[in-house]
């Protein structure tokens, strides 16, 4: 990569002929943009976003029946998100990119908005003040919009610094950058305390030491962070700051008395039961006894990934494993070939945040993670995840089609 | 961009790539290595058990009619699991179903409630998916209505199903026994013998279940392995809120087998009439008579017939017994019907002892058959002076006169002589050799003292008591001897009674464990308090003296046949002993026994002058058995025919008068039934069948399990329509192999030795009734 800026690319004979072939390309329609996506990535998500649509349908059709309402209604809305959520992707994909970077500071004031108003006028669901609860049935969870928020923010900050500053030695973030980029993430990860949404903060707080270890962020600061974090974490469960909820949850994971004992243990209890009886391929959709007994709480939402274990068996619920890590290994290839720092801080953030959620999500219905109430990107019920998830494809679609590396231009 | 963050974003992946392996790895151990445990967990997360009963097998007698069977009852009840998911929980079903049936909202309320310790009967402790039934014996009419209205109805279903049906009400009634719902406790050891076994008890083919039948007394009780079959289970699959989604499993259930018994239906209806109308033709009429009668195969120990007075009808049993019922057969002013006297009961036999002393004198003391005892009207015995009966004396007789006329003191002296060789009292200075005790041993090889081993539960052994049983005794009563002898009989009203009471307990208190010589002297004659037998032990002694010294175990049971006409298993005879006396001199007794029925001077050749004796010659032997506070108790113990013996007959009525006035005619009657005698034969030829009977088709068997698990419709109509199937056929000579009737060993036999009413062992003349040996 050429450390000359932005200037010097642009009249760089390799990005000259790369440009050239991009004009050619868009004129003859054989290189257009809808070409130029990353189409095994649409097609990961897209799948992973259908078979949640089978899957919140087949955990939620009983529930619903029995209690005399559609029973197709989650199915609806879910596949009504999906196609919201690809309408945003389209338009994150199509947003000019430096007016991305330049709409970011109000992207995050926004997002801030948000924040403030769910403490204000929002509803509590499961003991977290997340909601927003709108007209028509809707829901808006604006900490969901928070990351996609704070992660163009501080990819900005991060990769501002690196494209703008002057001179050989200033490439990587200062010490003043990193102390932004921890105030702009303390204003978001505070509000949403507040909620109290641990889940989402351990998500934020993953995604900017992310983003802040590829930047190239002096290492004390990355080290001296986990440590906090490892710190923090000890802290508030040494002297029960949580909720008891919150703490049985965190802890019964670890404790086998504990879990038999509590709610939160009986949930992961029939999650893992659920999941265990599907063996490898699984009992067939719509058949999992497990599902269709309704004895896996929040099965649409936080514990799905038990309906693709059990009805799907390791077959599906693999399946869904390995899609998840299409989705991340082509985000990271978007990254890693993207042309600035900016496009590879988001799609950097994009990982540690989906990964994160992943596998915390998975790991606590497999019963090697604390229940928190992460959902599983794309494939869970819920309206603004999956917006806020469709928004990040978009900007990872929008980082590639900037990208000067083309598979098609050579 | 630099190169750094490139290598960077590659640790990224790296790092991404490893969390989902780790998943992946951790679903592979609780998919495919782990995923046996979890499943059973699932297992039993969802699946509830609804059990179907098994239809019961019949019970038949040897000429295959029905004594037990099913017969269909329409039954109404009402599925909880799904009244209960309805929005007023099923108030307005029970409504509908309160004008049906015509039982308030409140009754049916009541007995859908779960049982609980506070809550009283009516309440269901069956399982929460078991339907609870409701009505039984409804009508058709009313069946319909619910049946033609299934969306007036969810949750209520009508159909058929098998109760226990006696055709012939309370014949045989102690026999047959009744049923009753199992008992948490029976519960609780088959699941621990179960695990014992490493089984679960849950899905255990024959294993009772909640709600499950289970014959509690008679041959219900000891056959209710083979009868009751194996019950159906329907695995359903239930969500969190325990509402039924599916069904997981279902085994059909299997009919249980038909038991055939030796024991006949006609012989039985003879016996119970023979006995009614003499205990109604008995002055006074109490309510509390008792009265029995045993008939034995000589040549099998079968049981033909096996009477008792007062019986009841088991049918009071079917839907659970009501506790004013219960009460009422437990009663002794109504002579406790639920009591079996030819089999539960004891006591003195009198006369009809005396072939059993015979045996002693002619096969242990030398006495030769045509040797002359002296019949002297009186023999002394310390201060005590015993009385032939009615004072009589017939002079120098053999022992054959002397049963035939029954002289009393012949045989006192026999038996008073053997005491005073055995060293009378042994009071004075030891040591004294070992007692010969010819009459207590002989007895005791007759069968007398212990169990005959009877296929039924409950069975007294009765009492045979030695010089030593009678010192342990005496070592375990004396305290409460010597407290009457001081405190006296508050109790009994009778002042004059209650002092001889008390001058019994104050003579046993002070010397009460030696062996009396009015007792053992007694004891040849059938009386005293060293003795009491059953009628059923005394039939089986005399059916041993009938066919040759063979004492068989009297067996009810003959054949056990599967529904659809197998011989399952066959009960051979079982040998219990062989009697220790020659074969002449049973023979000796035999004809002599003859003669008491025949001969001039026999105590039974008033009663059986009309007796067609040159075709079917009877020997038997008449006895009157005093019993203190109490009518004698009448005796006639008996076998026919004399030149080869088939049957042996015993009958017995206390609180009546002699043995010829009341017993002897009641056997009488009997054999007139048995062998056709101014009558038709109850059994052709006057033998027993010598096959199994074709097995009838059981009328409730008509309709398939199937639908009456389902809950669809049935119709109710004649449920008998299916044609009977062949039936067993009889199995070829030697083609079925004789199974050791294991069953008999094991019959529960939870009982209670106490000897009941006027019968009691501690009735005899010396015998002071203490508080606690009654």
């Amino acid at each position: 990569m050429d450390e000359l800026g932005s200037t010097a690319l642009r009249s760089s004979p390799v990005a000259l002929r790369g440009r050239i072939g991009q004009l050619r390309d868009r004129a003859s329609g054989r290189h257009s943009p809808l070409r130029r996506l990353d189409w095994v990535l649409m097609g990961a998500v897209l799948a992973l976003s259908v078979l949640g649509a089978l899957l919140v349908w087949s955990a939620t059709r009983q529930r619903l029946a029995d209690a005399g309402a559609d029973p197709n209604d989650f199915l609806k809305r879910h596949l009504l998100n999906l196609a919201i959520g690809l309408v945003l992707a389209t338009g994150a994909m199509l947003l000019d990119y430096r007016l991305l970077r330049a709409y970011a500071p109000f992207v995050y004031l926004g997002s801030l908005v948000g924040l403030v108003a769910v403490l204000l006028v929002g509803s509590t669901i499961n003991g977290a003040h997340s909601w927003i609860v709108l007209p028509a049935g809707f829901q808006l969870q604006p900490s969901e919009f928070a990351k996609v928020a704070l992660i163009v923010g501080v990819a900005m900050i991060l990769g501002e610094k690196r494209d703008s500053r002057e001179g050989v030695r200033s490439t990587r973030p200062g010490d003043v950058d990193v102390i932004v980029v921890l105030t702009l993430t303390l204003v978001p990860i505070g509000l949403i305390m507040l909620q109290p949404d641990f889940g989402t903060v351990m998500v934020l707080v993953f995604v900017i030491l992310g983003m802040l270890a590829v930047s190239g962020a002096p290492r004390r600061w990355v080290l001296g962070l986990l440590l906090g974090g490892v710190l923090f974490g000890a802290a508030i469960l040494q002297f029960h700051l949580l909720k008891p909820y919150q703490e049985a949850r965190l802890t019964s994971f670890v404790s086998a008395d504990a879990a038999s004992n509590s709610t939160t243990g009986y949930n992961v209890d029939q999650a893992k039961t659920a999941i265990a009886n599907g063996g490898i391929f699984g009992r067939g959709l719509l058949h999992g006894q497990q599902t269709q007994g309704q004895f896996v709480p929040e099965q649409q939402t936080d514990f799905v990934f038990t309906v693709a274990g059990e009805e799907l068996g390791f077959v599906g619920a693999g399946g869904v494993l390995a899609a998840l890590g299409v989705v991340l290994w082509r985000a990271l290839s978007i990254a890693k070939d993207s042309d600035d720092s900016f496009g590879a801080l988001v799609g950097t953030g994009v990982v540690c945040w989906f990964a994160f959620q992943a596998f915390v999500n998975v790991g606590m219905t497999l019963g090697i993670m604390p229940v928190t109430g992460l959902p599983l990107p794309f494939v869970s019920y819920g309206g603004s995840a999956m917006f806020a998830n469709m928004l990040a494809v978009g900007l990872l679609q929008n980082v590639r089609l900037r990208s000067r590396t083309d598979p098609y231009a050579l | 961009m630099n190169d750094g963050m490139r290598v960077r974003i590659v640790v990224l992946r790296v790092l991404a790539v490893s969390l989902l392996v780790t998943l992946g790895a951790r679903l592979w151990v609780l998919q495919i290595l782990d995923g046996d445990r979890y499943r059973k967990v699932a297992e039993t997360n969802r699946v509830r058990e609804v059990v179907s009963s098994a239809p019961r097998g019949m019970i038949l007698d040897d000429q295959g009619e029905q004594l037990v069977r099913n017969r269909s009852s329409l039954v109404i009840s009402v599925n909880r699991s799904t009244t209960d998911r309805q929005r007023d929980a099923g108030k307005a079903v029970f409504a509908s179903l309160s004008s049906v049936i015509g039982m308030s909202v409140d009754d049916i309320e009541k007995k859908i409630r779960f049982c609980g310790p506070k809550i009283p009967q009516p309440c269901w402790n069956g399982s929460p998916y078991q339907p609870v039934p409701i009505a039984k014996d409804v009508s058709p009419a009313q069946a319909l209505a619910i049946i033609e209205h299934p969306e007036r109805f969810p949750g209520v279903t009508a159909d058929l199903q098998a109760v226990r049906e006696y055709p012939f009400g309370s014949l045989g009634s102690h026999e047959l026994g009744y049923l009753a719902p199992v008992s948490q406790d029976q519960l609780d050891r088959q699941a621990a013998d179960l695990k014992k076994q490493g089984k679960d008890p849950e899905a255990t083919p024959g294993a009772y279940h909640l709600n499950s039948l289970v014959g509690v007394s008679g041959l219900e009780s000891v056959y209710d392995s083979e009868l009751r079959g194996v019950d159906g289970v329907e695995g359903l699959e239930v969500d969190r809120f325990g509402r039924v989604s599916g069904t997981a499993s279902n085994s059909a259930p299997v009919p249980g087998d038909h038991l055939v018994l030796n024991l006949d239906r006609g012989v039985q209806a003879t016996a119970e009439e023979a006995l009614r109308s003499t205990l109604d033709k008995l002055p006074g009429g109490a309510r509390a008579r008792t009265a029995s009668a045993v008939v034995l195969d000589v040549k099998t120990g079968g049981v033909v017939a096996l009477a008792s007075l007062p019986s009841y009808d088991p049918s009071v049993f079917v839907g659970g017994v009501s506790q004013q019922d219960y009460a009422a057969l437990s009663d002794p002013a109504n002579g406790i019907p639920l009591l079996s006297r030819a089999y539960q009961g004891s006591g003195a036999v009198g006369s009809t002892f005396k072939p059993v002393s015979t045996s002693v004198a002619m096969a242990k003391l030398g006495a030769k058959p045509n040797q002359n005892f002296d019949c002297a009207p009186t023999l002394q015995i310390g201060g005590q002076t015993f009385h032939n009966f009615e004072g009589s004396s017939a002079g120098p007789i053999t022992l054959h006169r002397a049963l035939v006329i029954s002289c009393d003191v012949i045989f006192d002296k026999f038996a008073y002589d053997e005491w005073l060789r055995d060293g009378g009292l042994r009071n004075g200075k030891g040591p004294y050799p070992a007692p010969a005790e010819n009459f207590v041993k002989m007895a005791e090889a007759m069968g007398f003292g212990a169990r005959t081993g009877i296929d039924l539960p409950g069975e007294t052994s009765g009492s045979i008591v030695d010089r030593d049983a009678a010192k342990a005794n005496w070592e375990e009563l004396k305290g409460s001897y010597c407290e009457r002898a001081k405190n006296g009989y508050p109790d009994v009203r009778d002042p004059a009674t209650a002092k001889r009471y008390q001058q019994y307990a104050a003579e046993a208190c002070v010397d009460g464990y030696l062996y009396n010589a009015g007792a053992a002297a007694q004891f040849a004659i059938g009386q005293g308090q060293y003795l009491s037998i059953s009628p059923l032990q005394l039939a089986a002694a005399y059916a041993a003296i009938a066919n040759g010294g063979t004492l068989y175990e009297p067996q009810l049971a003959k054949a056990v046949v599967s529904p659809d006409g197998k011989v399952v298993k066959r009960f051979e005879p079982v040998v219990r002993n062989k009697l220790p006396v020659p074969p002449e001199v049973l023979a000796y007794i035999r004809d002599s026994l003859h003669g008491v029925t025949t001969e001039g001077g026999g105590t039974a050749t008033g009663v059986f002058a009309d007796w067609p004796n040159n075709v079917i010659p009877v020997g038997g032997k008449t006895g009157t058995a005093e019993v203190e506070g109490h009518e004698d108790t009448s005796w006639f113990a008996s076998f026919a025919p004399v030149n080869d013996p088939r049957y042996a007959i015993v009958v017995s009525i206390p609180d009546s008068g002699t043995g010829a006035t009341y017993a002897a005619p009641v056997a009488k009657a009997i054999y007139q039934a048995i062998f056709g005698v101014g009558r038709p034969a109850e059994l052709p030829g006057g033998l027993p069948p010598s096959a199994l009977p074709a097995v009838g088709r059981d009328a409730s068997l008509a309709p398939a399990p199937a639908d009456a698990t389902g809950g669809a419709a049935v119709t109710p109509g004649p449920a008998a329509a299916t044609p009977p199937p062949d039936g067993a056929s009889p199995p070829a000579a030697g083609g079925a192999r004789a199974v050791a009737p294991a069953a008999l060993t094991t019959s529960p036999a939870a009982a209670t030795d106490a000897a009941v009413g006027p019968t009691s062992p501690s009735a005899g003349p010396r015998a002071p009734p203490a508080g606690s040996a009654g």
